[in-house]
């Protein structure tokens, strides 16, 4: 319902929020860290949404990345690790009012919480989901992560690891009810900003996969990307992200996507050269599960006395003989 | 010139049957040709009879018998012969309801379809039909719908489907105001109740007594709990002014009568204290519209107030003297969209000056006012000049003024196109603005004396041939559909609208009973001719008379005045015996109807249908293209000449000078670490070089070479006194 005079001379009454209103704490992150870049994006856009910081709320599981919400000056939710996701689930289905972001990394979402990211997918509730993917673990200080590169040595993997890494893009395209999936990476701000801004506005889950840098345990792993923007490919499309014409210069490797065909997402997200940047897949059309299970009716106090007493006329308790 | 004193030109000149052996075809009860096959409608499975459903849960509220039958059939009936059975017995009952509504029986579906039942059952097979079997009935009786009740076309119909209508929108309206309002009333109350728990009276002994139940009662001492539970502070009590606030908006809500209320025992609703929104003109309408604004301002202003205290939002400061101003000029087309729309079912009477002028002032006034306009007659002599045919005055003439007031949801059709247009009806009750329904319900020229031994036509058939002849036809204006006409304006609900007059094939046999079928046109001429009240216009042609310079009337109103000059046009009748007769038609009629085909015609052009600006355009453009290539070269030119001067706007400093590429900074906080005066972030959290003079040349090397995208460039040194310069410099070249 709305109340448009009304609620626009409230609006205009109300305080204008700058980009400091999101800031909480001083991110503890290395310097050179990608997540500095993600942390940037995201205050950007809680500015210029307006986002009111108390119907915002951040939720995460463990590892570098998943500082973040101490990060803003919102709500949030540190939790266990992996389990970010049913987390949010449950912020959503009781307060679908809230603009809910999950901040994930490679070891927390591909690794122990592989399943609940599965069927987050599946579910498709309303939330914008940033998983960071620096292919290591951080934290812990240098462990192989499920995207590592193959070969990479690392205290758990001393002769380097045997597996081809996951690629996080092409599994998630693969959840016949995935909404939104993107890939962005940090060291293009711009894009990532508006691939998190298409993220935020599209309605159902939206997973947006960040390539970031780790200058401390995995230095130069994206050099080969950074350094030569003709290794990048930039996806273009209205009903995507529209690449910025002063990005087109520099990234002059650009691909018109219609977000809409899953095949081509399919192929573009299995290949790393070049790197593809962009809104792979994107369906409006797929229901919410908050939606699907929205109530018809309200549970007003009479209303849930009389489900229950509904419900408890089918038992007959004896008393004990 | 002898053919122009031919009886039948003087007919067509002067309307006057003299010599020669025209006839008057007023009492034969002639009807034109096309409308042979359509003698028993109940035989036909068409729109009618309706079939009004309430509380359809989404399902559609309006819906057709045979529809409805089908949807069965296509359901309950096993394919191939298995379900042959099945299909012929409901056809053979939907027949048969269909026959009980044409003789004025009333009720609804199910009724209908019993006694329908029971009629065929107590004649099975005497009349020669297969017997019907109790099983197969019972299964067709069980995938029934309910709640439906059925009704033909009469006179009463447009109000009948329009108030239905109305009320399944009102209902599902109420639906959704009633959660609202209830979740709006449970939410301020919880925070009232909140603080009561709070209060004193929550600690005394009985209250926590009775919070704690009869089972463990004896286990507690309630006075000592009231005692060290009274001793300890709870912060956060409503300040009193905003409690009150919170029970005056309250009791506002629960005195709201726009609705009904549904949230009585059980979710049934009370029906009681509710307003009548139907009325029968407009005066009484915008009077009640009037008393009630005040009411309608409070609510909407209590709804406001209660979501800001729901979401903490309300300020004091800020907010007081805002409500306090709050009145009618706040509320928006939104706001009383919520609130429930007015009826108003006109009929006949917008000739009437008073009338119309507070029509006009209803659908310019951007309310939700919805107004039916039935009219009955659409062909009517002109009183100012004796003879003369109008059409559509009062119709078409009150449909297209309205479309001068851009806001208005405007639908034009004859009442037998309601069911192919229910979904328009419905948009344009939900739209959220007024919405005109301008409908001819067929009743003019329905017969006084009903002519020797022809039965009666049907309303339905004279209402359904306005929309064929475009006497009237079916136009849709829907401003919530887009912002172009292209997407506002609908003519395709009309037959064929690619052309003047739909054209249909009509079969006959000659006495030597050949058969021939030719194609024939549907125009306002035959309209015209089905109504007794201009029987004059017309003269029957013997058929030893037809010769060459006869012309259908659909062709001959395509000559020009050279070629028409002594050809009369005519139209193909059938009179009640089926035999076809030509019949010839008067010159003005010809001219209404020309004036018909160009009404038509603009309506066509507004739907983009053969439209002259279109036409062209395009044909400019095709001059255009085949004209010349070299202005194609020409404009690529110019285009690169732009794409050279933007670049140019994007040229990097010179590289004496130290900069950042800020946009492509990615706030990794190197820069910052070394010297946080240097260099800052600005509104996007993105470096830039804020001031050169706060640290040293070395520091802003160390910088581009920390860098993790390598978009500081360090320029030149400024203080030609730093220590280092030189290998500075040299480390500072691959950055710049």
């Amino acid at each position: 319902m709305s109340m448009p005079i009304a609620e626009c001379a409230l609006r205009l009454l109300e305080e204008e929020h700058p980009i400091d209103d999101y800031k909480g704490r001083v991110p503890r992150w290395c310097t050179g860290c990608g997540d500095n870049a993600i942390l940037a994006a995201v205050q950007r856009l809680c500015r210029d949404e307006q986002l009111a910081p108390e119907k915002t709320v951040f939720v995460s599981g463990i590892g570098c990345s998943s500082r973040f919400p101490h990060y803003m000056n919102t709500y949030g939710f540190h939790g266990l690790h992996g389990r970010a996701m049913p987390v949010a689930q449950g912020i959503k289905m009781r307060r679908p009012d809230l603009h809910v972001f999950v901040v994930t990394g490679d070891g927390d979402c591909c690794s122990i919480g592989t399943a609940h990211w599965i069927h987050a997918l599946r579910y498709n509730m309303n939330m914008t989901v940033l998983m960071h993917d620096n292919g290591i673990y951080g934290l812990t200080k240098n462990q192989a992560s499920p995207t590592s590169p193959q070969g990479l040595k690392s205290k758990t993997t001393p002769s380097g690891t045997l597996l081809e890494p996951i690629n996080p893009v092409s599994v998630s395209l693969g959840i016949r009810n995935a909404s939104f999936v993107a890939q962005a990476v940090d060291w293009i701000p711009d894009m990532l900003y508006d691939i998190i801004e298409a993220a935020f506005h599209h309605k159902g889950f939206s997973f947006v996969r960040i390539l970031q840098r780790c200058p401390e345990f995995l230095p130069g792993r994206f050099d080969e990307w950074v350094k030569d923007p003709s290794r990048m490919l930039l996806l273009n499309h209205d009903d995507g992200v529209k690449v910025r014409p002063e990005l087109g210069k520099v990234y002059q490797n650009l691909e018109q996507h219609d977000p809409s065909d899953r095949n081509r997402a399919r192929e573009i997200a299995s290949t790393y050269h070049p790197m593809p940047v962009g809104v792979l897949y994107r369906n409006q059309e797929m229901p919410c599960y908050e939606d699907l299970r929205k109530p018809d009716r309200l549970y007003t106090p009479d209303v849930i006395k009389s489900v229950l007493e509904k419900e408890f006329d089918q038992f007959t308790i004896h008393p004990a003989a | 010139m002898n053919q122009i004193h031919s009886p039948m030109s003087t007919f067509h000149f002067t309307g006057q049957i003299s010599g020669g052996d025209l006839f008057e075809i007023g009492r034969r009860g002639f009807q034109p040709a096309l409308l042979s096959g359509y003698g028993d409608l109940s035989k036909l499975r068409y729109d009618f009879p309706l079939v009004l459903f309430k509380e359809g849960n989404g399902a559609p509220c309006i819906r057709s018998l045979c529809d409805v039958v089908s949807e069965i059939l296509n359901e309950s009936a096993p394919t191939g012969m298995e379900g042959e059975r099945l299909r012929k017995s409901a056809l053979r009952l939907e027949e048969a309801v269909r026959v009980l509504v044409r003789d004025g029986n009333k009720g609804s579906l199910s009724e209908l379809w019993q006694q329908a039942e029971s009629n065929l059952l107590s004649q099975n097979g005497g009349d020669g039909t297969p017997k019907l079997d109790e099983e197969i009935l019972k299964t067709i009786r069980d995938a029934l719908p309910e709640n439906g009740e059925v009704i033909d076309y009469d006179e009463d119909t447009p109000e009948k489907v329009m108030s239905h209508a109305w009320n399944t929108v009102q209902e599902e309206k109420a639906r959704k105001f009633s959660l609202r309002l209830d979740e709006l009333t449970l939410k301020l109350m919880n925070i009232l109740k909140g603080d009561s728990m709070k209060s004193a009276t929550a600690f005394d002994p009985d209250a926590l007594k009775s919070a704690v139940g009869s089972s463990y009662e004896s286990a507690f001492d309630f006075n000592s709990m009231s005692d060290i539970l009274g001793t300890a502070f709870v912060p956060g009590a409503l300040p009193e002014k905003r409690w009150r606030r919170i029970q005056s908006v309250l009791s506002t809500l629960k005195a709201q009568k726009f609705f009904p209320s549904m949230s009585g025992k059980n979710g049934k609703k009370r029906r009681e204290n509710t307003q009548t929104y139907i009325f029968d003109h407009c005066a009484p309408a915008m009077e009640a519209f009037r008393l009630r604004l005040p009411k309608m301002v409070s609510l909407v202003k209590a709804m406001t107030i209660a979501q800001l205290e729901i979401e903490s939002r309300y300020r004091e400061a800020t907010h007081d003297p805002f409500f306090r101003n709050y009145d009618e000029r706040y509320l928006e087309a939104d706001d009383l969209a919520m609130l429930p729309a007015y009826l108003i079912c006109l009929r006949n009477s917008t000739d009437a000056k008073a009338e119309k002028a507070d029509l006009i002032e209803v659908l310019s006034s951007g309310l939700p006012i919805k107004v039916l306009a039935q009219n009955d007659d659409i062909v009517e002599q002109l009183s100012i000049a004796s003879g003369k045919l109008s059409f559509g005055v009062r119709g078409s003439q009150l449909a297209s003024m309205a479309l001068g007031l851009n806001d208005v949801f405007i639908l034009q059709a004859s009442g037998a196109d309601l069911y192919r247009m229910h979904q328009s009806i419905l948009n344009g009750l939900t739209h959220r603005g007024p919405a005109l329904f301008s409908v001819y319900s067929g009743q003019s020229g329905k017969r006084t004396r009903t002519a020797k031994n022809t039965p009666e036509k049907p309303l339905y058939l004279r209402a359904a041939a306005a929309t064929d002849s475009r006497a009237c036809p079916v136009f849709v204006y829907d401003p919530g559909a887009g912002d172009d006409w292209e997407s506002r304006f609908l003519v395709d609900g009309n037959p064929q609208p690619e052309r003047d007059w739909p054209v249909y094939e009509f079969g006959y046999e000659d006495k030597d009973m050949q058969r021939f079928s030719e194609m024939i046109a549907f125009t306002f001429v035959d309209f015209v001719a089905m109504d007794d009240r201009y029987g004059k216009r017309f003269a029957g042609v013997p058929r030893s008379e037809w010769n060459d310079l006869m012309v259908p009337a659909s062709t001959f109103m395509e000559l020009d005045d050279t070629t028409a000059a002594g050809k009369v046009p005519y139209i193909l009748m059938i009179d009640e015996n089926n035999d076809l007769h030509r019949v010839i038609v008067e010159a003005r009629l010809i001219q209404a109807a020309r004036g018909c085909q160009e009404m038509w015609q603009n309506l066509r052009e507004l739907g983009g249908i053969d439209n002259s600006y279109a036409r062209k355009a395009l044909a400019a453009e095709k001059e255009n293209r085949e004209a010349q290539p070299e202005q194609i070269a020409a404009l690529s030119d110019d285009v690169e000449t732009d794409v050279e001067s933007v670049s140019e706007e994007f040229t990097a400093p010179s590289s004496d000078e130290p900069y950042i590429e800020t946009p492509r900074c990615t706030t990794c906080e190197e820069c910052v670490e070394i010297n946080n005066k240097m260099f800052l972030y600005d509104d996007n959290k993105q470096a830039y070089i804020a001031d050169l003079n706060a640290g040293t040349y070395k520091q802003l090397v160390q910088a581009a070479e920390s860098c993790q995208v390598a978009i500081i460039h360090p320029g030149k040194p400024i203080n030609p006194n730093e220590p280092n310069l030189k290998e500075l410099m040299a480390r500072a070249e691959s950055f710049n």
